[in-house]
């Protein structure tokens, strides 16, 4: 790295005195560069093969009616994006769908990773085990295998029905289904929880103690120094988990398929429905450009709100 | 300068490495190739030589898999030159993997069609038509009756081979009936007596009279078939029948079946969605009748187990309508314009109709072979379900209804953002009058045929 990148004030006064020389140099340090374009080169390829491209072919493809096997496909301008707000009402549903799902099940996890990370944050023997344990849903949840095996515990002759004595088509009742999937989310708390840990385990012990000395008790406590302390931990899990939520996909695919009345009709999933399934895929480009500038407008609120509740000690100084 | 050389030397780089990245990946699939084609030349002047290669490619059960490989494998030993590569998948996956060789201009040389998408394919001028295969006697079809070659037949030009003959049929649980004291229905019953003989059966047993789709599409295609008319007319553009009442009397009979508790409700075929033939309320003795497609039938009394009776009926009709039953190819085997090897994907072709050692192995598995000197020699070897499913065929034969035309281009946009989400569901969940189910049903159709007939 440091020979690719010499002293950038050498060529000058080099080149002043000896142009001869300065093109030696200059071809020398051209071979440096190129040897160190070659070292990044498996990654460059991959780039611009995997990602870049497709980003471009998709943005191209999202002003067409490309259907992948009929070879008369043409442009259609904005055609796709009109079509999507005023003449498709499954649309309208996979939106409300995903607002639902983003705005019930990313909360209702983040509540719970804060839970139990409070619970897992002492010193008692063991407790990293605990932690291990705790984990390994978020390992597993995202699965195929899992989300088979959420279908069977929450199917007719299921677990859950078995348990309750009762006799619920849990995903097949409009009013139910979404709910298996956010149950499914919110067990997935892993990743948000070690964050969370990590957080906690950064609030000074002498503010618990000097306000347990005033005559705190737990509730105020947690009220007044953990969550206050916290927020910048929870925003960036928010922002995180607001990201991926809005693109869930695997879990509605295969327990639900979008099914009963496209109550659980995500984005991501009917995105995949229009191009894999209708092979529509200029509609889906389009899909998914919406899809980035919602993803991008949320992030954007997201960041905006934190000036009002994000609470950074340093600011407090000041 | 030095800014503009400096990018002008990384652009290079990377089309440069781009290009020999490429390289490495195209070489060997070209090299090998290019040798195939010369090989293949030569073995066709010299008689011998290096193994060309066939590619087939096709969808189904593990069963089949199993089944089509034996007899690949069989193939590959009457016809040494030829080397088979074989790629299977489920349903879904096949047609995935084949559009996008499609796109790719990498299809096989062999690919397994549909009826539903046969018609689409053509039109995209994907299949090769095999009628010079016919007329030379690469395929023989000798045995073979007009009537289950006509399925893969598009404007006078033949692109499917028809893999096996299936009909809809309705399953009744004989023991069941004779339990519950009552008649098996005449072949040429009636909605009505449908729903009284699945009524009474539901009321004596107190299991569901009836279990199966019957919001499925293919239960309105057939209520139009039987009336003489389609569900789309004849560019695909938009509904083929002006009359929404025999549509109307069907799906409050449907419904009405659905409250009393006859037949299981929609939410539980939605919550049970993905079940296979095997969790079919009929094979646990919780239902009386349902209704398959003719070669399920197998899979139906295995995973009924030994003992149990059934009785094929065909599908009932509406009031005064000709039969709801049609003769359906199963499947085909097509040639796709992109086959490397077209002759001897016709030989492939052609062996799988007529070989009996290769149908010994098949086994029926696509639906009763379309060769009269096959199914005779089957005929000793057959089980009892598929004993049942070859008379099955045969008595209904010449009563059936004509094979109504392949889906239009825009079917699958109907039936996924149509037809479930806006017309059956919101019925059947009792959101929306049966008024505005049809209505809805009609505008929406037309708008997506006329928009995909239009492209």
């Amino acid at each position: 790295m440091s020979k690719a990148l010499p002293a950038p004030a050498a060529p000058s006064p080099a080149a002043a005195r000896a142009p001869a020389k300065r093109r030696k140099r200059g071809g020398a340090r051209r071979t440096d560069n190129l040897m160190g374009y070659l070292f990044i080169a498996p990654w460059l390829v991959a780039f611009f093969a995997f990602t870049l491209i497709p980003i471009i072919a998709s943005f191209v493809l999202a002003f067409t009616n490309y259907d992948v096997l009929n070879p008369n496909w043409s442009w259609v301008g904005l055609q796709n994006f009109e079509r999507m707000f005023t003449r498709d009402p499954r649309y309208i549903k996979s939106l409300q769908a995903t607002f639902f799902y983003a705005f019930t099940a990313i909360p209702l996890r983040l509540a719970f990773a804060l839970a139990v990370a409070m619970l897992l944050n002492t010193h008692r023997r063991g407790v990293s085990t605990y932690r291990a344990a705790y984990y390994a849903p978020s390992i597993v949840g995202g699965s195929v295998a899992v989300a088979v095996m959420w279908r069977e515990i929450f199917g007719a002759d299921g677990l859950i029905n078995a348990i309750l004595g009762t006799d619920i088509t849990w995903l097949g009742n409009p009013n139910t289904a979404i709910w298996t999937l956010i149950v499914l989310a919110v067990w997935q708390f892993g990743s948000p929880m070690l964050i969370f840990l990590a957080g906690l385990k950064q609030i000074p012990r002498e503010f618990y103690e000097a306000a347990s000395i005033d005559g705190a008790n737990g509730w105020q406590q947690f009220w007044g120094i953990t969550l206050p302390l916290l927020t910048p931990i929870i925003f960036f899990n928010l922002v995180m988990q607001l990201i991926s939520g809005f693109m869930v996909f695997t879990q509605a695919f295969i327990i639900t398929g979008g099914a009963p009345l496209d109550t659980t009709l995500f984005y991501a999933l009917y995105l995949y429905q229009r191009a894999f399934v209708s092979l529509q895929m200029g509609y889906a480009s389009a899909m998914a450009w919406v899809l980035l500038a919602i993803v991008g407008i949320m992030t954007a609120l997201v960041f905006r709100s934190s000036s009002y509740w994000v609470f950074y000690g340093s600011q407090e100084e000041n | 300068m030095r800014n503009r050389m400096s990018t002008f030397a990384v652009l290079l780089l990377v089309m440069a490495l781009l290009l020999s990245a490429c390289a490495p990946a195209a070489a060997p699939a070209g090299a090998p190739a290019a040798e195939g084609e010369s090989t293949e030349a030569a073995a066709a002047e010299a008689g011998d030589g290096a193994p060309s290669e066939l590619r087939v490619a096709w969808w189904g059960s593990q069963n089949r898999h199993d089944r089509t490989i034996a007899a690949i494998e069989l193939f590959e030993q009457l016809h040494p030159e030829i080397k088979v590569v074989y790629e299977f998948s489920g349903w879904d996956d096949h047609w995935t993997k084949m559009t996008t060789q499609a796109a790719g201009g990498n299809l096989p040389d062999v690919m397994q069609q549909d009826y539903a998408r046969l018609e689409e394919w053509v039109s995209r001028g994907l299949l090769m038509p095999l009628d010079a295969y016919v007329a030379d006697g690469t395929l023989n079809f000798d045995n073979v009756s007009e009537s289950a070659l006509a399925g893969g037949i598009i404007d006078g030009q033949l692109y499917g081979v028809n893999l096996g003959t299936n009909s809809m049929v309705i399953v009744i649980d004989a023991d069941k009936l004779a339990e519950a004291g009552l008649e098996a229905p005449s072949p040429d019953w009636t909605f009505a007596d449908f729903e009284q003989l699945a009524t009474q059966l539901h009321e004596n047993l107190g299991v569901y009279g009836f279990t199966g789709g019957l919001s499925n599409e293919q239960l309105w295609k057939n209520l139009y078939l039987s009336l003489g008319e389609w569900i789309y007319n004849e560019d695909g553009s938009a509904l083929g029948y002006a009359d929404d009442q025999p549509l109307i009397d069907y799906l409050s009979m449907v419904k009405r079946m659905q409250d009393t508790g006859v037949i299981p409700t929609r939410e539980m075929e939605v919550a049970e969605a993905g079940s296979s033939v095997e969790d079919n309320y009929i094979v646990s003795g919780d239902a009386a009748m349902t209704y398959v497609w003719s070669n399920q039938l197998v899979a139906l009394s295995a995973a009924a187990g030994e003992g149990r009776n059934f009785l094929l009926v065909p599908m009932p009709r509406p009031e005064g309508g000709a039969s709801t039953n049609y003769l359906k190819p199963s499947m085909f085997f097509s040639i796709t314009s992109q086959a490397k090897n077209p002759d001897a994907a016709a030989m492939f072709i052609d062996f799988f109709t007529n070989d009996i050692e290769a149908n010994k192995i098949l086994m029926a598995e696509r639906g009763v072979p379309v060769s009269s000197a096959v199914r005779e020699a089957l005929q000793p070897e057959l089980d009892v379900a598929q004993q049942q499913i070859f008379n099955y065929i045969a008595d209904i034969e010449s009563s059936v209804s004509p094979i109504p035309p392949p889906d239009v281009a825009g079917h699958a946009n109907v039936m996924n953002n149509v037809y479930w989400p806006l017309v059956m569901d919101p019925f059947f969940y009792g959101q929306q009058s049966l008024e505005d189910t049809v209505r809805i049903l009609r505008e929406q159709a037309d708008a997506v045929l006329a928009e995909s007939a239009a492209q």
